[in-house]
Protein backbone atom coordinates (compact mmCIF):
# COMPACT_ATOMS: atom_id res chain seq x y z
CA UNK A 1 0.00 0.00 0.00
CA UNK A 2 1.42 3.44 -0.67
CA UNK A 3 1.65 5.93 1.96
CA UNK A 4 4.02 8.19 4.08
CA UNK A 5 4.76 9.31 7.12
CA UNK A 6 6.02 12.63 8.21
CA UNK A 7 6.24 14.66 11.44
CA UNK A 8 2.95 16.31 12.65
CA UNK A 9 2.29 19.83 11.54
CA UNK A 10 -0.50 22.00 13.57
CA UNK A 11 -2.54 22.08 10.20
CA UNK A 12 -3.00 18.19 11.48
CA UNK A 13 -4.59 18.83 14.61
CA UNK A 14 -8.40 18.05 13.84
CA UNK A 15 -7.05 14.59 12.50
CA UNK A 16 -5.14 14.04 15.16
CA UNK A 17 -7.94 14.56 17.82
CA UNK A 18 -10.40 12.74 15.49
CA UNK A 19 -7.97 9.95 16.22
CA UNK A 20 -7.52 10.11 19.62
CA UNK A 21 -10.93 9.92 19.84
CA UNK A 22 -11.27 6.97 17.34
CA UNK A 23 -8.80 5.13 19.59
CA UNK A 24 -10.49 5.92 22.75
CA UNK A 25 -13.56 4.15 21.39
CA UNK A 26 -11.08 1.28 20.55
CA UNK A 27 -10.10 0.90 24.04
CA UNK A 28 -13.56 1.25 25.46
CA UNK A 29 -12.71 5.03 27.29
CA UNK A 30 -14.29 7.82 25.14
CA UNK A 31 -15.50 9.20 28.18
CA UNK A 32 -11.79 10.00 29.66
CA UNK A 33 -11.32 11.83 26.29
CA UNK A 34 -11.03 15.81 27.38
CA UNK A 35 -9.06 17.41 25.25
CA UNK A 36 -9.54 19.44 21.97
CA UNK A 37 -8.18 20.29 19.34
CA UNK A 38 -6.99 23.55 20.01
CA UNK A 39 -5.34 22.01 23.36
CA UNK A 40 -3.38 20.13 20.99
CA UNK A 41 -2.33 23.05 18.64
CA UNK A 42 -1.34 24.98 22.04
CA UNK A 43 0.19 22.24 23.83
CA UNK A 44 2.17 20.75 20.68
CA UNK A 45 3.15 23.07 18.58
CA UNK A 46 4.13 26.36 20.76
CA UNK A 47 7.55 27.67 21.84
CA UNK A 48 8.30 24.57 23.90
CA UNK A 49 6.16 22.01 23.25
CA UNK A 50 4.83 19.24 26.08
CA UNK A 51 4.39 16.18 22.69
CA UNK A 52 5.46 15.61 19.15
CA UNK A 53 3.39 14.03 16.45
CA UNK A 54 4.09 12.11 13.41
CA UNK A 55 1.25 11.50 10.99
CA UNK A 56 0.96 8.49 8.19
CA UNK A 57 -1.33 9.38 5.28
CA UNK A 58 -2.25 7.86 1.91
CA UNK A 59 -2.32 9.18 -1.55
CA UNK A 60 -6.16 10.87 -2.44
CA UNK A 61 -7.08 8.03 -4.43
CA UNK A 62 -7.02 5.71 -1.03
CA UNK A 63 -8.88 8.20 1.15
CA UNK A 64 -11.81 7.03 3.94
CA UNK A 65 -15.48 7.18 2.40
CA UNK A 66 -15.44 10.87 4.56
CA UNK A 67 -12.46 11.71 2.63
CA UNK A 68 -9.66 11.52 5.31
CA UNK A 69 -6.30 11.07 3.71
CA UNK A 70 -4.12 11.13 7.21
CA UNK A 71 -4.73 7.55 8.25
CA UNK A 72 -2.37 6.79 11.37
CA UNK A 73 -0.52 8.82 14.12
CA UNK A 74 1.59 8.72 16.52
CA UNK A 75 2.45 10.83 19.60
CA UNK A 76 5.45 10.61 21.87
CA UNK A 77 7.62 12.88 24.36
CA UNK A 78 10.77 12.23 25.35
CA UNK A 79 11.74 11.42 29.07
CA UNK A 80 13.90 10.05 31.68
CA UNK A 81 15.11 6.83 33.45
CA UNK A 82 17.23 7.87 36.01
CA UNK A 83 18.89 4.00 35.43
CA UNK A 84 19.21 4.21 32.10
CA UNK A 85 18.99 7.58 30.99
CA UNK A 86 17.38 9.58 27.79
CA UNK A 87 14.14 7.37 27.02
CA UNK A 88 11.37 8.11 24.24
CA UNK A 89 7.78 7.74 25.53
CA UNK A 90 4.98 6.70 23.15
CA UNK A 91 1.71 7.85 24.84
CA UNK A 92 -0.44 6.81 21.37
CA UNK A 93 -0.04 4.88 18.18
CA UNK A 94 -3.00 4.64 16.14
CA UNK A 95 -4.26 2.94 12.26
CA UNK A 96 -7.95 3.16 11.46
CA UNK A 97 -9.30 -0.20 11.17
CA UNK A 98 -9.34 -0.65 6.98
CA UNK A 99 -5.62 0.24 7.06
CA UNK A 100 -4.52 -2.08 9.07
CA UNK A 101 -2.26 -5.08 8.42
CA UNK A 102 -0.31 -3.16 5.80
CA UNK A 103 2.25 -2.52 7.90
CA UNK A 104 1.54 1.37 8.57
CA UNK A 105 1.34 0.75 12.43
CA UNK A 106 4.74 -1.11 12.18
CA UNK A 107 6.29 2.35 9.88
CA UNK A 108 5.06 4.66 12.67
CA UNK A 109 7.04 2.97 15.64
CA UNK A 110 9.89 2.31 13.67
CA UNK A 111 10.00 6.04 13.09
CA UNK A 112 9.52 6.84 16.70
CA UNK A 113 12.31 4.68 17.18
CA UNK A 114 14.40 6.32 14.88
CA UNK A 115 13.80 9.62 16.69
CA UNK A 116 14.58 8.31 20.30
CA UNK A 117 17.53 7.50 18.71
CA UNK A 118 18.56 10.10 16.87
CA UNK A 119 18.11 11.84 20.23
CA UNK A 120 20.29 9.49 22.62
CA UNK A 121 17.37 7.58 23.92
CA UNK A 122 18.30 4.33 25.39
CA UNK A 123 14.17 2.82 25.75
CA UNK A 124 11.01 3.20 24.15
CA UNK A 125 8.09 2.55 26.71
CA UNK A 126 4.26 2.72 26.38
CA UNK A 127 1.19 1.21 28.17
CA UNK A 128 -0.92 -1.70 26.01
CA UNK A 129 -4.22 -2.66 27.90
CA UNK A 130 -4.03 -6.03 29.52
CA UNK A 131 -7.32 -7.39 27.01
CA UNK A 132 -5.66 -5.68 24.05
CA UNK A 133 -4.33 -9.36 22.60
CA UNK A 134 -4.20 -8.12 19.50
CA UNK A 135 -1.90 -5.17 20.26
CA UNK A 136 0.12 -6.87 22.83
CA UNK A 137 0.62 -9.88 20.47
CA UNK A 138 2.01 -7.18 17.86
CA UNK A 139 4.75 -5.84 20.21
CA UNK A 140 6.21 -8.67 21.41
CA UNK A 141 6.65 -10.00 17.93
CA UNK A 142 8.73 -6.76 17.72
CA UNK A 143 11.05 -7.29 20.83
CA UNK A 144 9.78 -5.62 23.82
CA UNK A 145 8.89 -6.75 27.29
CA UNK A 146 6.08 -6.53 28.99
CA UNK A 147 7.35 -4.95 32.53
CA UNK A 148 4.29 -4.93 34.38
CA UNK A 149 4.89 -8.34 34.01
CA UNK A 150 8.24 -8.99 34.25
CA UNK A 151 9.05 -5.94 37.24
CA UNK A 152 5.78 -5.88 38.75
CA UNK A 153 5.66 -2.53 37.71
CA UNK A 154 2.02 -0.44 38.31
CA UNK A 155 1.09 2.76 36.69
CA UNK A 156 -0.05 4.93 39.03
CA UNK A 157 -1.78 8.41 38.65
CA UNK A 158 -2.86 11.19 41.80
CA UNK A 159 -5.28 13.46 40.04
CA UNK A 160 -8.05 15.99 40.74
CA UNK A 161 -9.08 16.36 44.59
CA UNK A 162 -6.09 13.77 45.40
CA UNK A 163 -4.00 15.93 43.53
CA UNK A 164 -5.69 19.25 45.02
CA UNK A 165 -5.31 17.55 48.92
CA UNK A 166 -1.63 16.59 48.39
CA UNK A 167 -0.45 20.07 47.14
CA UNK A 168 -1.99 21.38 50.74
CA UNK A 169 0.49 22.76 53.02
CA UNK B 1 16.34 18.01 62.48
CA UNK B 2 16.29 20.90 60.25
CA UNK B 3 15.96 20.73 56.57
CA UNK B 4 15.14 22.43 53.49
CA UNK B 5 14.00 21.93 49.74
CA UNK B 6 15.71 23.45 46.70
CA UNK B 7 16.35 22.87 43.00
CA UNK B 8 19.29 20.78 42.45
CA UNK B 9 22.08 22.49 40.53
CA UNK B 10 25.20 21.17 38.66
CA UNK B 11 27.48 20.62 41.60
CA UNK B 12 24.64 18.27 42.75
CA UNK B 13 25.15 15.54 40.04
CA UNK B 14 27.53 13.22 42.07
CA UNK B 15 24.88 13.09 45.19
CA UNK B 16 21.95 12.74 42.50
CA UNK B 17 23.92 9.35 40.95
CA UNK B 18 24.81 8.62 45.23
CA UNK B 19 20.65 8.73 45.66
CA UNK B 20 19.58 6.96 42.36
CA UNK B 21 22.14 3.99 43.40
CA UNK B 22 20.57 3.74 46.87
CA UNK B 23 17.02 3.42 45.67
CA UNK B 24 18.52 0.55 43.15
CA UNK B 25 19.98 -1.15 45.90
CA UNK B 26 16.81 -0.81 47.97
CA UNK B 27 14.27 -2.25 44.99
CA UNK B 28 17.51 -5.00 44.70
CA UNK B 29 18.50 -3.61 41.30
CA UNK B 30 21.70 -1.80 41.40
CA UNK B 31 23.52 -4.10 38.86
CA UNK B 32 20.64 -2.14 36.17
CA UNK B 33 22.18 1.68 36.96
CA UNK B 34 24.32 2.27 33.78
CA UNK B 35 24.02 6.20 34.58
CA UNK B 36 27.26 8.27 34.80
CA UNK B 37 27.33 11.94 36.60
CA UNK B 38 28.36 13.17 32.49
CA UNK B 39 24.99 11.76 31.52
CA UNK B 40 22.84 13.15 34.63
CA UNK B 41 24.98 16.16 33.98
CA UNK B 42 24.28 16.77 30.10
CA UNK B 43 20.57 15.74 30.59
CA UNK B 44 19.38 17.57 33.56
CA UNK B 45 21.43 20.61 33.00
CA UNK B 46 22.06 21.68 29.25
CA UNK B 47 19.92 23.62 27.07
CA UNK B 48 16.86 21.31 26.74
CA UNK B 49 16.66 19.36 30.17
CA UNK B 50 15.03 15.87 29.98
CA UNK B 51 14.75 15.60 33.74
CA UNK B 52 13.93 17.88 36.91
CA UNK B 53 15.17 17.70 40.35
CA UNK B 54 14.84 18.62 43.99
CA UNK B 55 17.36 17.62 46.87
CA UNK B 56 16.13 17.65 50.21
CA UNK B 57 19.44 18.56 52.17
CA UNK B 58 19.85 19.03 56.30
CA UNK B 59 22.79 21.13 57.85
CA UNK B 60 26.10 19.76 58.71
CA UNK B 61 26.49 19.00 62.67
CA UNK B 62 28.61 22.13 62.96
CA UNK B 63 28.55 25.67 61.10
CA UNK B 64 32.23 24.86 59.22
CA UNK B 65 30.51 21.05 57.89
CA UNK B 66 28.66 21.64 54.69
CA UNK B 67 24.91 20.45 54.39
CA UNK B 68 24.35 17.64 53.41
CA UNK B 69 21.78 15.95 50.52
CA UNK B 70 19.38 13.26 51.93
CA UNK B 71 16.98 12.71 49.61
CA UNK B 72 15.61 13.95 46.04
CA UNK B 73 12.81 13.68 43.29
CA UNK B 74 13.45 13.45 39.68
CA UNK B 75 10.67 14.64 37.83
CA UNK B 76 9.63 15.54 34.15
CA UNK B 77 6.42 16.70 32.22
CA UNK B 78 4.78 14.32 30.07
CA UNK B 79 1.51 14.38 28.07
CA UNK B 80 -1.58 12.32 28.17
CA UNK B 81 -3.54 13.10 24.98
CA UNK B 82 -6.78 12.63 27.05
CA UNK B 83 -6.36 15.24 29.58
CA UNK B 84 -3.88 16.79 29.16
CA UNK B 85 -0.21 17.56 30.83
CA UNK B 86 1.03 15.56 33.29
CA UNK B 87 4.12 15.84 35.60
CA UNK B 88 5.91 12.55 35.81
CA UNK B 89 7.90 11.71 39.07
CA UNK B 90 10.47 9.05 37.85
CA UNK B 91 12.66 8.87 41.08
CA UNK B 92 11.51 9.84 44.88
CA UNK B 93 13.75 8.94 47.62
CA UNK B 94 14.94 9.81 51.22
CA UNK B 95 18.21 8.40 53.03
CA UNK B 96 17.14 5.40 55.29
CA UNK B 97 18.09 7.03 57.96
CA UNK B 98 16.23 10.33 57.62
CA UNK B 99 13.18 8.74 56.86
CA UNK B 100 10.65 9.42 59.50
CA UNK B 101 10.71 13.54 59.52
CA UNK B 102 8.58 14.62 57.33
CA UNK B 103 10.51 15.06 54.27
CA UNK B 104 9.08 12.39 52.14
CA UNK B 105 5.56 13.91 52.43
CA UNK B 106 6.97 17.33 52.12
CA UNK B 107 8.89 17.05 48.35
CA UNK B 108 5.24 15.09 47.18
CA UNK B 109 3.42 17.93 48.56
CA UNK B 110 5.79 20.65 47.18
CA UNK B 111 5.56 18.42 43.65
CA UNK B 112 1.58 18.56 43.54
CA UNK B 113 1.63 22.01 44.22
CA UNK B 114 3.85 22.61 41.33
CA UNK B 115 1.71 20.01 38.95
CA UNK B 116 -0.85 22.32 39.83
CA UNK B 117 0.47 25.53 39.24
CA UNK B 118 2.29 24.44 35.84
CA UNK B 119 -1.27 23.16 34.78
CA UNK B 120 -1.10 19.31 34.70
CA UNK B 121 -4.16 17.19 35.59
CA UNK B 122 -2.52 14.54 37.38
CA UNK B 123 1.08 13.22 38.50
CA UNK B 124 2.13 9.64 36.91
CA UNK B 125 4.68 7.38 38.53
CA UNK B 126 5.31 3.76 38.79
CA UNK B 127 5.66 1.20 41.57
CA UNK B 128 6.44 -2.50 42.00
CA UNK B 129 3.49 -4.35 43.34
CA UNK B 130 5.96 -6.02 45.85
CA UNK B 131 6.91 -2.97 47.32
CA UNK B 132 4.19 -2.59 49.74
CA UNK B 133 5.49 -0.01 51.73
CA UNK B 134 5.30 2.27 48.91
CA UNK B 135 2.04 1.08 47.73
CA UNK B 136 0.52 1.98 51.21
CA UNK B 137 2.28 5.30 51.27
CA UNK B 138 0.70 6.44 47.44
CA UNK B 139 -2.90 4.80 48.17
CA UNK B 140 -3.10 6.61 51.61
CA UNK B 141 -2.47 10.30 49.71
CA UNK B 142 -4.74 9.14 46.99
CA UNK B 143 -3.38 7.73 44.23
CA UNK B 144 -4.85 5.26 42.02
CA UNK B 145 -3.38 1.77 40.82
CA UNK B 146 -4.05 2.53 36.53
CA UNK B 147 -2.83 -1.27 36.41
CA UNK B 148 -4.76 -2.73 38.30
CA UNK B 149 -7.91 -0.49 37.85
CA UNK B 150 -8.06 -0.34 34.30
CA UNK B 151 -5.83 -2.38 32.89
CA UNK B 152 -2.71 -0.83 31.54
CA UNK B 153 0.65 -3.09 31.38
CA UNK B 154 3.91 -0.96 30.81
CA UNK B 155 5.75 -2.22 27.99
CA UNK B 156 9.32 -1.41 26.82
CA UNK B 157 11.99 -1.55 24.10
CA UNK B 158 15.25 -1.71 24.79
CA UNK B 159 18.34 -0.48 23.04
CA UNK B 160 19.17 -3.32 21.06
CA UNK B 161 15.25 -4.16 20.32
CA UNK B 162 15.22 -0.12 19.58
CA UNK B 163 17.70 -0.73 16.90
CA UNK B 164 16.40 -3.45 15.30
CA UNK B 165 12.71 -1.64 15.11
CA UNK B 166 14.84 1.37 13.57
CA UNK B 167 16.06 0.41 10.66
CA UNK B 168 13.07 -2.41 9.08
CA UNK B 169 14.43 -5.18 7.07
CA UNK B 170 14.22 -5.16 3.58
CA UNK B 171 11.20 -5.78 1.24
Amino acid sequence: MDFSIRAANVEDCKDIARMIVELAEYEKMTEHVKITQRDLEQDGFSKNPFFHGIVAEVPEQLRTKDGHTKIGYALYFYSYSSWAGRAVYMEDLYVMPEFRGKGIGKALMSKVAQLGLAAGCNQLNFTVLDWNQSSRDFYMSQGCSDITTSMGYHCMRCEGEALQHLAQP
Amino acid sequence: MEYKLRKAEPKDVPDILRLVKELAKYEEMEHQVALTEKDLLEDGFGETPFYHCIIAEIQGESSSEDPKVVGFAMYYFTYDPWVGKQLYLEEFFVMNEYRGLGMGSEILRHLSDLAMKTRCTGMMFVVAENNAPSMQFYKRRGAEDLSQEEGWRLFRFDKDSLLKMATPAEE
